[in-house]
């Protein structure tokens, strides 16, 4: 049996080795930004499309280091849809980002609510429908519910994405239950926990748990030293496959000592 | 003709396309660097700004890559 197992990350046929998936924003610096994401040895960077005035140069610079990133890890880009509340908007967005990016994989976001961002499953899944049909392999975020996610593997989404809980909370893990139940009953999908993860151990009970990948930004890029909290995340990811790999034990309801009780010293010894 | 690009109203000639726009409200650096068009919330492909005419008060979106979570 081998110490350590290394497996691939499934990303609609594409094999990628690393199953951590990194943002770009918010980060205190671009060259923190790189920094960070070179330490999470990630290979699956997000980003997006805004409006730029013409007097604006920031944006440039960002995209020339996410290039710069993406040629020297020979990785991968992923697009978002956020800011998009409708299938529509969606939808264009995403074939704008294609352009741009030359990918068809889309990080497929529709808002339903601004306080939480909890996704509206009714666009999504109406977004998801039009942008498969066009060639698209879409990763929908989504929150933890069972039949939501369903829905969208029955239209063919390979990989899903529910959330831990909303974005940029840093809540962990909100729903266990549903997230394993997910997990277990749809054992072919990819599965990516995205969202509300905010510590490297959020990630790795999410690995444990048998989650394919996690995706986060905030709890990298506005933790106190974002590089060295990526090198964590890469750690705790690892980890937390390994442990699930490997079967974690069953829980027990009573104690069993851990050392052997057969000749133990000064057993039933009276004074 | 006015037309809106990202919000801003503008004036375009008489027979103006997405091209001609573009060329418009664009600086010459940003003319080079990667972006993308919408019109009217629709997408529309680099290879077909010359050929899209505008309309009065069309809207168009001009994207550029930033960074995302």
């Amino acid at each position: 049996m081998s110490d350590s197992i290394n497996t691939t990350l499934n990303i609609y046929g594409q094999h990628v080795d690393s199953r951590l998936l990194i943002g770009s924003a918010l980060y205190p610096s671009p060259e923190i930004m790189k920094q960070a994401i070179l330490a999470s040895e990630s290979k699956i960077i997000t980003l997006s499309l805004k409006r730029q005035n013409p007097a604006e140069q920031a944006g440039a610079k960002i995209w020339q280091y996410i290039q710069e990133i993406v040629e020297e890890t020979q990785g991968f880009l992923l697009p978002n849809t956020a800011g998009c509340k409708t299938a529509k908007e969606a939808v264009t967005l995403a074939k704008m980002s294609r352009e741009i990016f030359k990918t068809d994989w889309i990080k497929l976001e529709v808002i339903g609510d601004d306080y939480n961002l909890q996704p509206d499953p009714i666009e999504l899944l109406n977004a998801t429908e039009q942008l498969l049909e066009d060639g698209f392999k879409v990763l929908p975020y989504c929150t933890d519910d069972l039949v939501i996610c369903q829905r969208l593997y029955d239209l063919g989404c390979q990989v899903i994405m529910p959330w831990a809980s909303p974005i940029g909370t840093g809540k962990g893990l909100m729903n266990p239950y549903n997230l394993e139940t997910i997990r277990l009953r749809l054992p072919q999908a990819t599965l990516i926990l995205d969202a509300g993860i905010g510590k490297p151990s959020d990630a790795c009970l999410a690995m444990e748990m048998g989650y394919d990948a996690v995706l986060l930004n905030s709890a990298i890029a506005l933790a106190d030293n974002p590089v060295m909290m990526a090198k964590a995340f890469a750690q705790a990811t690892v980890a937390g496959e390994q442990g699930y790999i490997a079967g974690v034990m069953q829980q027990r309801q009573t104690a069993h000592p851990s050392t052997p009780t057969l000749d133990t010293p000064f057993w039933h010894q009276q004074g | 003709m006015n037309v809106f690009i990202n919000g801003q109203q503008i004036s375009v000639g008489s027979e103006p396309t997405v091209l001609l726009a573009l060329q418009h409200f664009l600086s010459t650096d940003q003319q080079k660097q990667s972006f993308a068009v919408a019109l009217n919330g629709n997408f529309v492909g680099k290879t077909d700004y010359q050929q899209t005419s505008l309309n009065q008060d069309d809207s168009i979106d001009v994207l550029f890559p930033i960074q995302g979570g």
